[in-house]
């Protein structure tokens, strides 16, 4: 619930802290630049249209962070009309996770599901008091849960340290991994649920006794971070958790629980996949989506765009992206263009997905939440890129 | 071509809800409608020699939901084999999409397709309630076609608790509400409490009157409380039932338990195909033959039966279900990968890429059984056809299916080539004449499902409906005949053109709103405040295109 005085948000009641960040007052910059300089809407398009128009089949569509899912669907469909390759804001490690789900499928459930089932908890390197200040409260610790007897502690939690990524202070069994343990780890867990031993002897002792308590819960829920941490991660890691959690669901239930960078990032991805059948990294440049999440678009061996177009909040950029960014011209379309970190040839602010702009998002369950718009913000992403597209197709000629 | 009037000339008509079959006339259209007379001067195609039916309507697939969205993320390997370049639309409108196929194509792509093949309206099969939104901002990117989806119910925590309760009023009108606040059309019921039993560790529920835990809930009384809410609620198509154990060998005792269970109650089985295994001889534990022939007599005799067949078709599926337990079997007998997503307080989702094998002794019983179910059917009007795209095969699959069915040739050619280890017995491999006419092909494929779907202005081309038209050029090869219309009109615009996709105007939503009590709001916002995660306000989906369609 938002308190709202003079244009301004002024509370944001039941936020955490992550929240009350997120919407601040409410305010964002409304401005349009071309080189810099301030000009009309119109204007700005126009020259859009243009520049991108030129870099037809060697353009580079990024997908960022606080639109709607209609917006990342009308920047796909820009994306599509001019042989684009898009790019989003996904982490490494958010599509390393990604990648091994396809290679292997997953088992996991929506939120409510952890919070009216779950009977024990592993936080696998991951301290949700940090990440997701309100994960326990709203899902993990709630007093009151369909499918769990009454009780104070209903629940057993298990923390899982992993060098620097460290799980909750207040488990009811602590594990302490070095990350050279963890894969093993994971195999000997695994590998217990089918009765074999591998060996793992450099192991600590409480591997042992987690793999008992994770066949005596009735439904386990293994939460871990699909984001970048302290610790580097290797793909197999995620391979493994979502490996045991698939094993566990013979002798129990078990769901896998990913925490995401917030910002509609999965909005972004499903709206991608159902466009196109791949939910990140597509490549329209040969008149139909290929997948190429191995030569993203800021990465060392992805080929030089003519130009770039950032759709979404610019400063949710990766490093890499940003330095890809700096050698060509760049229309930016998003909340904060006019401030992004990077020189933009053509920058126009647009409002935030929730704050400004009514649509869908999705949370990181993949659940579709509406989204409000509560304050006027300076113009509609999606209608920008709408526009822009029918420049763009009218500029062409037709349509391909 | 897209203007307001067409005449469509004599073209040889199929319009078996209107009593018209295979005869020479005109179809009129006007601003979408078929009318009864046009002006002179109008403009007219010419179908002389042509073969002319309604469009297609696609009583159960899987096109537009969270599970389908789950589905294509998992399907990499098929869809980077199958990339689409958009379609050489008409110029001036907006451009066409581009997309993957595969047994899930991409939305766009789906929606070109099934036009393609003539098709006019498709209903999703299993869309859970929390979401709904999403399956409506699919259908916003799947043109051409109308769309509507079923609702699931029946493993939901709220329903059964009032089906515990004996509270078979509040459940009516909680079904009620759902369809309204989902902005559904249908009631679907998936392996009813089986799938509440798999999320809570009883594995599963595999007979209609085992309990679920210690409740007094069971399928049987589940099966009735929502059948008995869609008839009186008067939904304009009844409960859409996949029935408890799916997929295993002896399931047809089941399937004939659940409907002796509804006898007397309207009620649709839905890819009736993978409900009528029988055991091998004696019984054997584990064996699997022929039911098909028990289960469709049963079927013929009962006037307020209707089913769906998922006839399996020979090549890749991928098997997509809410019957978390059904398909956490089949990853662990196939090897395959497998997406599980339990759904909080509504139902689950398990997802395994799949093949069927003309080598494989079961994939064959498989597609045996749903031929017989067609060749042995009295009604097609209460037989359709599906082939639970894409669990038994692509909906691509139609127009090779209905050669089958209208040629004995090819389906013999065919059953020489199966796997004949488990077909000894079956009424298929003893030999079935039958072969559907052009006119029961109509009935299956559009004016059947548009009458089970309750849609007077779809499924026939009397005045009043919906300028849906087909038009396929004669062609001995049926399968290409059926895959290639000459021309699609939908909803009076002119989608296909000799042979090809020149329009692609937005489908409209098909949904309901039906009236409830009130007094269940404030039973479901309570129960919500306890144990949802979605605050109760932001259930509903809002600001739906299309007004809801009048009940009644």
């Amino acid at each position: 619930m938002l308190t709202i005085a003079k244009g301004r948000i002024t509370a944001a009641e039941r936020a955490c802290p992550l929240g009350i960040a997120w919407f601040g007052d409410g305010q964002v910059p409304d401005r349009v630049l071309v080189d810099g300089k301030p000009t009309d809407v119109q204007r700005a398009v126009d020259r859009a249209a243009a520049l991108l128009g030129e870099a037809r089949g060697r353009l580079v569509v990024v997908l960022g962070a606080e639109l709607t899912a209609s917006a990342y669907g009308a920047a796909l469909a820009l994306a599509d009309a001019l042989g684009a390759v898009t790019d989003s804001v996904i982490s490494e490690p958010a599509a390393a996770g990604i990648l091994a789900a396809q290679r292997r499928g997953r088992a996991t459930a929506t939120l409510g599901e952890i919070r009216n089932r779950a009977d024990l908890m592993v936080y696998w390197a991951v301290d949700p008091d940090r990440r997701y200040p309100r994960y326990r409260s709203r899902y993990a610790a709630a007093s009151r849960a369909l499918h769990l007897a009454a009780g104070d502690h209903p629940r057993t939690v298990v923390s899982v340290t992993v060098g620097g990524d460290a799980g909750p202070a207040d488990a009811d069994l602590r594990l302490v991994l070095t990350p050279d343990q963890e894969l093993l780890a994971l195999a000997e867990l695994r590998a217990g649920l089918q009765g074999r031993h591998l060996g793992g002897e450099a192991l600590p002792p409480g591997v042992a006794e987690l793999a008992g308590r994770l066949t005596q819960a009735k439904y386990v829920a293994i939460v871990h971070d699909g984001e970048p941490t302290a610790e580097r991660r290797t793909p197999e890691r995620i391979e493994g958790l979502i490996g045991l959690t698939q094993a566990l669901n013979g002798p129990t239930r078990a769901a896998l629980s990913t925490l995401r960078a917030g910002g509609n990032r999965n909005g972004a991805e499903a709206v991608s996949t159902w466009q196109t059948g791949f939910p990140f990294a597509v490549d329209f440049s040969r008149g139909a989506p290929r997948y190429q999440p191995h030569r993203r678009a800021g990465g060392a061996d992805g080929s030089s765009p003519s130009a770039v177009l950032v759709v979404g909040a610019p400063e949710s950029l990766s490093d890499p992206l940003r330095a890809s960014v700096q050698r060509v011209p760049v229309v930016v379309i998003g909340p904060r263009a006019s401030a992004a970190p990077f020189p933009a040839t053509i920058a126009i602010d647009t409002g935030v997905a929730g704050i400004h702009e009514a649509g869908i998002g999705y949370r990181l369950d993949d659940i579709p939440l509406p989204l409000q718009a509560p304050l006027p913000g300076p113009r509609s992403a999606e209608a920008l890129l709408r526009d822009l597209l029918a420049r763009v197709a009218t500029a062409s000629g037709a349509p391909r | 071509m897209s203007g307001a009037r067409l005449r469509i000339v004599g073209g040889t008509v199929h319009d078996p809800a209107n009593g018209v079959d295979g005869e020479v006339r005109d179809i009129c259209i006007d601003d979408g409608r078929i009318v009864a007379e046009l002006p002179s001067g109008t403009p007219t195609l010419d179908a002389r020699g042509m073969i002319v039916m309604p469009g297609g309507v696609d009583i159960h697939s899987h096109v537009a939901s969270s599970a389908c969205n789950h589905a294509r993320r998992l399907l990499v390997e098929e869809h980077s084999a199958s990339p689409v370049a958009a379609p050489a639309l008409e110029p001036g409108i907006s451009p066409g999409r581009s997309g993957t196929g595969g047994t899930l194509p991409s939305t766009f792509t789906t929606g070109y397709r099934y036009a393609g093949l003539g098709y006019t309206t498709v209903f999703d099969a299993a869309v859970a309630p929390s979401t709904a939104r999403h399956t409506h901002a699919e259908f916003d990117d799947t043109p051409i076609v109308d769309g509507g989806f079923y609702i699931l119910l029946g493993n939901d925590d709220y329903l059964l608790r009032q089906v515990d309760a004996g509270e078979r009023d509040r459940a009516r009108d909680y079904a009620a509400w759902m369809l309204e606040a989902t902005g559904g059309y249908a009631i679907k019921i998936v392996n009813p409490g089986g799938v509440q039993a798999w999320k809570s560790g009883q594995r599963n529920l595999t007979a209609i009157d085992e309990a679920l835990g210690s409740s007094r809930v069971t399928p049987r009384a589940i099966l009735e409380t929502l059948a008995d809410a869609a008839n009186t609620l008067r939904l304009p198509h009844p409960v859409h039932i996949h029935c408890n154990n799916l997929g295993q060998p002896g399931n047809s005792t089941t399937t004939l338990a659940t409907m002796d269970a509804l006898s007397g109650r309207r009620a649709h089985f839905t890819h009736l195909q993978f409900h009528c295994y029988g055991s091998g001889p004696e019984g054997k534990t584990g064996a699997w033959s022929s039911a098909a022939r028990q289960v469709i007599e049963r079927v013929n005799g009962d006037p307020h039966v209707s089913v769906d067949v998922g006839q399996v078709m020979f090549g890749p599926a991928t098997t997509l279900s809410a019957d978390g337990p059904a398909q956490y079997l089949l990853q662990a007998s196939s090897g395959r990968k497998w997406t599980n997503i339990d759904v909080e307080l509504e139902t689950g989702c398990g997802i395994i890429p799949y093949r069927y094998e003309e080598r494989a002794a079961v994939s064959s019983l498989q597609w045996a059984v749903g031929l017989e179910l067609f060749l042995l059917a009295t009604d097609p009007w209460r037989v359709v056809l599906s082939t639970d795209s894409p669990n038994g095969g692509s909906f691509e699959a139609y127009p090779a299916l209905i050669q089958l069915l209208m040629d004995r040739t090819v389906r013999d050619e065919q059953l020489k080539r199966v796997n004949q280890r488990l077909l000894a017995g079956s009424a298929l491999a003893d030999g079935l004449a039958r072969e559907y006419t052009l006119n029961e092909i109509a009935i299956i494929t559009r004016a059947g499902p548009a009458r089970l779907l309750g849609l007077r202005h779809k499924g026939h081309l009397g005045v009043g409906a919906d300028a849906d038209v087909t038009v396929y050029s004669r062609e001995a090869d049926l399968a290409r005949m059926f895959s290639l219309p000459r021309y699609v009109i939908k909803g009076g615009t002119l989608v296909v053109e000799e042979g090809q996709l020149r329009r692609a105007p937005a489908g409209r939503r098909l949904r309901l709103a039906p009236k409830h009590d009130d007094a269940v709001v404030s039973d479901l916002r309570r129960f919500y405040d306890d144990y949802g995660t979605v605050a109760f306000d932001n259930f509903p989906v809002r600001g739906l295109r299309d007004a809801p369609l009048e009940l009644g």
